[in-house]
């Protein structure tokens, strides 16, 4: 490490206010320092105070906070106490953020041209060619097919990647010496994190830029720093060498933050030998699903003819054996949420045949029997939207039982006590109402009402990905467990590989609507068929191998 | 196994009674909130406190303010104070059942069409523009002549007027919440749409119902004295601030008060309901687009 520091925290202190007199600590006197050129990667759950930190780089805090005290100085430059003016021409000039949300930072009415050379005129950062040849320039060195096209095109024209791209090129403009980059690809699909991330490493080694990096996903981190900070409550917990924070970590915490990490070697040994179909849970054969035509008729569909269609769906066949767990892998748009949204009778198929225990499934859940929908269940991506925030626990369970069951509330009320225990929560949260409750504690009370039903299938879609890591391995836990005590089937939808190779037997890739792949877990995972799969698989793998790596170095 | 791995200790939001201290920490919330609890004070008991009847002939007009008439009399020799403090008594009133008549049908239409949807959505949604697209006096001038001049006549006029308003709101609002899963997983469960819209609709629209109830009423308040003041209203001899304001036109410049205290009143009312509405709806987490 170099001798003199770049950037120099000491006993920063960020409070938020919470009340007319109470604040709350989210940057708990933490002090560091960082030498030019290095990588840093902040990682913590969400509330750690991580991007609270990367803001403060800026001197910019969110509505309620306030700086407490403490020092931030980049380049000697005592960044908290620069006065308005001082402060315009340092962000941007000596320091620039990549936000998360690329399409929330780019402004709708304003070309992507209009956009750079704006920023381009303002940090007179053209360097004697026109604004125009710079703005070129930049989306050149951001690898964007054909600059000039991209150039006059509005955000919604361009895909996440892209916009990403463009937002990176603006931090650029006028050649920062200090990059921060908060959760920059979460948004994105993993094939296009990957590529980003590839370039933003190149940027880097060429630049020779400091970049913080802030995320919550660990592998990126790996791939990305040489040195992590590891946050929890607003504290710095961990410093160290990214390899040696990683491979030996000091704290309970980090640990449990790296052993929830889901890697694709622990994908499981399937045992399940191939299977055709013969007393399948469930089977499809040839499903198809499209809309007919789209919603009422749109004009807007002539302006703007590369808007996003909804999915579809041709040729889909597969069949789970009873009490295990086929995954569905695929990005956004690929129909995976449309195939769960086709069984459980959300929507209806135009062509082929599902069959649920041999019985045939079709049309809605509403015309289906009650036997037959109450042994199909669903498990939703977001709690906080598919638990009504008006009913307490204890309805929200109850009502199942009531429904399928007949149970009075007494016996309804019983039974939730049950399946509470079950799901590690207890008599204690009958009353609660799940805005009292967290991610984690949510998703268990949507998984405790699908189990009600005493249901032989259920549809997990995306039922993790608005958690974080250790809080998912353990909702990940309780489902395992679950579907080995009850013997349930589970379809297990998924963008994330590693988390479906920990779930999963059987693994379906889908790609705009299509099978790509189909077959044991191991066989896909060691042995796949598509060149789609391998990219996915790659864009996993070089994650991870770059964690191997790093350890690697580290221990020789 | 991390199965069980801190799933108590987890952190938790906050409870709903905090929600009420929170509304209540902003001194403008309580600022609203005591100008509204003083008019629903006078709404109710002014014509207990009133020193004298408020149409009653008392004394000489326009005798300046004294012990007896604390703000003087009128024109025509009412007691001004006692005519001030029950002015809003029957604006009030009718303005509430009337708004409460509106927002029973509105809802109940609005629900329907955003849940519903289709063709029935269409069907309402048309009717509503067409009820909308007639202009506001007109449509007051046309039920007062079909109705007569009663008081409680300006009750249905009231619901009518106030009515296709709320249609838009709760649809807008069904539409968005008919998106969430929790809509999802009561159809897989196969409750009808009538448990739907009662047990998962409903009771995510009364924050909304409330807000809805206090802004419309003291708009409808505004209204009704403009109504008085073009003689479509209350009228005489009923103490009306409205009905006031159009008395005072003939001394305005001589005894400026007779136009300001009515004023005064009504502001206070209609700032008073802004205000209480803005830091619960703030703090009920009822975004201020919604209102």
């Amino acid at each position: 490490m170099p001798a003199h520091p770049h950037i120099e925290v000491r006993d920063l202190k960020l409070v938020y206010r919470t009340g007319p007199k109470t604040e709350t600590t989210a940057i708990d006197a933490v002090s560091f320092s960082i030498a030019k050129g290095e990588t840093l990667g902040i990682v913590g759950e969400s509330g750690c105070g991580k991007s609270s930190l990367a803001r403060a780089f800026l001197a910019y805090t969110r509505p309620g906070a306030r700086i407490a005290g403490g020092s931030l100085s980049v380049a000697g430059l005592d960044v908290l106490k620069l006065k308005p003016d001082q402060l315009l021409a340092y962000r941007g000039r000596r320091a620039a953020m990549v936000p998360q949300n690329p399409l929330s930072s780019l402004t709708p009415h304003l070309t992507i041209g209009q956009h750079l050379v704006e920023l381009i005129r303002l940090h007179k950062a053209a360097g004697g060619r026109t604004p125009k040849e710079k703005a070129l320039e930049l989306l050149a060195a951001m690898e964007l097919p054909d600059p000039a096209a991209i150039y006059d095109r509005y955000p919604h024209q361009l895909s996440g990647g892209q916009r990403q791209r463009v937002v990176i090129a603006a931090a650029l403009v006028a050649e920062p010496e200090l990059i921060i980059l908060d959760e920059p690809t979460t948004a994105l699909d993993k094939t296009v994190e990957s590529q980003v991330l590839d370039l933003v490493a190149r940027l880097q080694k060429r630049t020779g830029t400091t970049l913080i990096y802030v995320s919550h996903d660990l592998n990126v981190i790996a791939r990305m720093c040489e040195r992590v900070f590891v946050m929890k409550d607003g504290k710095v917990l961990e410093d160290g060498p990214t390899s040696a924070v990683f491979t030996h970590p000091r704290t309970d915490y980090a640990r449990s933050l790296i052993a929830a990490i889901p890697k694709l070697e622990t994908a499981k040994p399937s045992n399940v030998t191939p299977f055709h179909g013969q007393g399948a849970a469930l089977s499809i054969e040839k499903l198809e699903f499209s809309y007919a035509r789209p919603p009422g008729w749109n004009p807007l569909r002539r302006l703007f003819p590369n808007a996003p269609q909804p999915p579809t769906l041709a040729d889909i066949s597969l069949a789970i054996p009873p009490g295990t767990t086929l995954g569905v892998v695929g990005e956004s748009g690929s129909g995976k949420s449309t195939l769960a949204a086709l069984v459980a009778g959300l929507a209806a198929g135009n062509g082929g045949e599902m069959r649920f225990d041999g019985q045939i499934l079709s049309g809605l859940a509403p015309q289906r029997d009650r036997d037959l929908r109450r042994r199909v269940q669903m498990i939703f991506q977001d709690p906080a939207s598919s638990l009504n925030p008006q009913h307490t626990v204890e309805q929200l369970i109850a009502r199942p039982l009531q429904i399928f069951f007949g149970m009075s509330r007494a016996a309804a009320r019983e039974r939730t006590v049950e399946l509470l225990t079950e799901l590690g929560l207890g008599a204690t949260f009958l009353d609660r109402s799940p805005r009292q409750l967290s991610g984690g504690q949510q998703q268990r009370v949507a998984i405790a009402r699908a189990f009600a039903g005493k249901p032989d299938l259920v549809l997990c879609d995306e039922v993790t990905s608005a958690l974080d890591v250790t809080v998912q391995a353990s909702v990940l836990g309780v489902m395992k467990r679950l579907q080995r005590e009850h013997g349930t089937t589970y379809l297990f939808i998924s963008h994330d590989l590693p988390v479906v190779a920990e779930m999963s037997d059987q693994i379906l890739v889908l790609e705009k609507g299509r099978v790509r792949d189909y077959g044991d877990t191991t066989a896909v995972l060691s042995d796949p068929s598509s060149d789609y799969t391998k990219n996915l698989l790659a864009a996993f793998a070089t994650a991870s191998q770059q964690l191997t790596n790093r350890t690697m170095k580290h221990a020789s | 196994m991390v199965d069980v791995l801190n799933v108590a200790s987890e952190t938790t939001a906050t409870p709903r009674s905090s929600t009420l201290k929170r509304a209540l920490s902003q001194p403008a919330t309580v600022f609203g909130v005591i100008l509204v609890a003083a008019h629903l004070f006078l709404a109710l008991f002014s014509p207990l406190i009133a020193p004298h009847d408020s149409s009653a002939l008392v004394g000489a007009p326009l005798l300046r303010p004294s012990w007896e008439f604390l703000m003087g009399t009128d024109q025509i020799g009412r007691d001004y104070f006692s005519r001030i403090i029950e002015g809003g008594r029957i604006a009030l009133l009718v303005s509430f059942c009337g708004v409460a008549i509106a927002l029973a049908v509105g809802t109940i239409l609005g629900v329907l069409a955003g849940y519903v949807g289709g063709r029935f959505d269409e069907i309402i949604m048309r009717f509503v523009d067409a009820m909308m697209s007639i202009p506001e006096i007109i449509l007051i001038a046309i039920l007062t002549l079909a109705l007569g001049k009663d008081i409680w006549a300006l009750i249905p006029v009231v619901a009518a007027v106030y009515c296709w308003g709320v249609v838009r709101v709760m649809r807008a609002k069904t539409i968005s919440l008919s998106t969430l899963d929790f809509v999802r997983a009561a159809e897989l469960r196969g409750e009808t749409r009538l448990a739907i819209i009662l047990r998962e609709i409903l009771p995510n629209l009364t924050g909304l119902l409330g807000v809805e109830l206090a802004v419309r009423v003291s708009s409808a308040v505004l209204r009704i004295s403009a109504l008085s003041f073009l003689g479509l209203g209350i009228s005489q001899p009923t103490p009306d601030w409205g009905l006031m304001v159009q008395e005072a036109m003939g001394v305005v410049f001589t005894d400026p008060w007779f136009l300001l205290l009515p004023a005064v009143m009504l502001s206070t009312l209609i700032i008073g309901v802004n205000f209480m509405v803005d830091g619960f709806a703030r703090a009920f987490g009822i975004a201020s687009t919604e209102l």
